[in-house]
């Protein structure tokens, strides 16, 4: 039973923004709102139900990359088979989120606001490069996702703004990502430690590569020590366990009752060596496969939308 | 606002009702239609008894306001038999011994249903990861497994005698081809 509450779904961008501003809580798929309500942490007198403002919906793949609405639900990416190939970890990180029903009603935006350092979909938004893009009375901003968490559960972003948008720049063809959820079970549980990784290879050397840690401190943070450790530097099994060794000691997971600090940074350490095995592996192999594919059927095998029903 | 007018399909019915605004569809469902099927088990979105097909989409109905079914349809256990003859999926549960405490068994109906309009032929693997929101505390996930294999058998058997027949292939409750359009329209407008 949800404690009582005035709801109001608005249309207007401007209105919803008023509405935030004026203390509502706003709510999109009510995944964790509702959750938190019936738990009594969430004790909002006013819920302001996101849905219906057309600046947050939609989707689709253009040339230049992927653009989200924040309305975005984890299942629609999960389906979604262009994304796959070309945002593997982003769909491996959807896919993973709670259960079926969760993930036909939860959101990206959602995900990122609920401001969990587990979020499934966010360590892999970081390593794609992702930005925030936020609406409010005075415009839009666009904000790197990274520099959009400022604390554990805190946003650059001011009481009349909303998250309206989320843009992935769309990788290149010798890119590829992995994210690795370790859990306890197989649905419905949250990442003991989750790291995703994105790395472009040229010629066996590894460039532009992004690491994220995602339940190793407040926030999804990236791993800037072993994305130093790997930059620039030719692949090797011996340069993937340094840059692991890197993560782990750079990541700050704390204890809790679902897993000891100990614990978990030792998942950091092999989590890490996996999902750099994997996004390298995609980057060289399963991508080059599609790059040939693209050049044989020019046009046909598009970039872009047009190539899934969803878009 | 307080209270919300909504125009909503509930297994085939429309009602028109004033609904609270932090009225969950599960109590909606359960208390203002009597459709009791629909469990409250966890009411926070863990267990899946209380899945319900919202516009052909498998939702935990206890995460979803009943302010929010204006203009959409709604699929519950109760809806699947029809003419007093019981969905093939719900035979199957019985013929497989997929039921033990029943508790879990309509939103397991729900969820097959959800995944035979996914996968028309599913692979034991399909299964168990397109019914991970769903939890039997007996633990009867094999059977339960079991009985939507045999229900694609039945509603094969039934598809293939209609066609020797030259009748008309017969159509299933639930499943209907119509899966995604509307869910979509949700987000895109």
């Amino acid at each position: 039973m949800l404690p009582r509450f005035e709801y109001y779904a608005p249309a207007d961008i401007l209105e919803a923004c008023r509405l935030k501003a004026a203390g509502a809580k706003p709510v999109a798929g009510g995944t964790d709102v509702y959750v938190n309500m019936h738990g009594g942490k969430e004790k909002a007198a006013e819920v302001l139900d996101l849905k219906g403002l057309k600046e947050l919906q939609g989707q689709r793949l253009t040339p230049e990359g992927l653009d989200l609405g924040a309305l975005t639900t984890h299942r629609h990416i999960e389906e979604w088979e262009a994304v796959r190939g070309r945002y593997y970890a982003l769909y491996q990180g959807c896919s993973q989120v709670g259960s079926v029903q969760i993930r036909y009603r939860g959101t990206l935006g959602g995900n990122i606001m609920n401001g969990a350092p587990s979020a499934d979909s966010v360590g892999p938004l970081l390593v794609h490069g992702a930005e925030a893009v936020v609406l409010g009375p005075a415009g839009e901003r666009r904000i790197p996702l990274e520099k959009f968490y400022v604390g554990f559960k805190k946003f650059d972003l001011l009481p009349e703004e909303l998250l309206a948008r989320i843009f992935v720049p769309l990788p290149p063809d010798n890119a590829g990502s992995a994210y690795y959820k370790y859990t306890r079970r197989n649905a419905m549980d949250l990442a003991l430690m989750g790291v995703s990784a994105y790395v472009e290879v040229r010629e066996g050397v590894l460039e532009n590569v992004r690491v994220a840690l995602t339940t190793a401190g407040p926030t999804p943070v990236r791993s800037h020590a072993a994305e130093a450790v790997l930059e620039g530097n030719p692949v090797s099994d011996d340069l993937i366990v340094r840059a692991a060794e890197a993560a782990a000691a750079e990541g700050k997971p704390r204890s809790s009752w679902r897993s000891s600090a100990e614990f978990r940074t030792r998942l950091i350490h092999d989590v890490t060596i996996q999902v750099l095995h994997e996004a390298v592996r995609r980057a060289e192999m399963e991508r080059k496969a599609e790059a040939i594919l693209r050049k044989l059927y020019p046009g046909q095998i598009g970039k872009g939308g047009g190539d899934d029903e969803n878009s | 606002m307080k209270t919300a007018e909504i125009h909503v399909t509930v297994n085939g019915v429309p009602y028109e009702k004033s609904v609270p605004c932090n009225q969950t569809l599960l109590r909606f469902l359960r208390e203002d239609l009597f459709l009791t099927s629909v469990k409250e088990g966890c009411d926070e979105g863990e267990c899946g008894a209380c899945t319900v097909l919202l516009d052909g989409r498998p939702v935990n109905s206890c995460l979803v306001l009943a302010a929010e079914l204006d203009g959409r349809e709604v699929l519950t256990a109760e809806g699947l038999a029809e003419d007093g003859r019981l969905h093939p999926l719900q035979e199957a549960f019985i013929e497989a011994g997929a039921v033990q405490c029943g508790y879990c068994t309509p939103g397991m109906l729900i969820s097959g249903i959800a995944l035979l309009n996914l996968y028309p032929h599913p692979t034991r693997e399909q299964i168990r990861k397109e019914m991970e929101g769903n939890i039997c505390r007996c633990t009867g996930y094999t059977r339960i497994a079991d009985a939507v294999l045999l229900a694609v058998e039945k509603m094969d058997t039934a598809r293939a005698e209609a066609r020797a027949a030259g009748l008309p292939e017969p159509e299933f409750r639930g499943i209907d081809g119509r899966f995604s359009e509307k869910w979509n329209s949700q987000y895109q407008s």
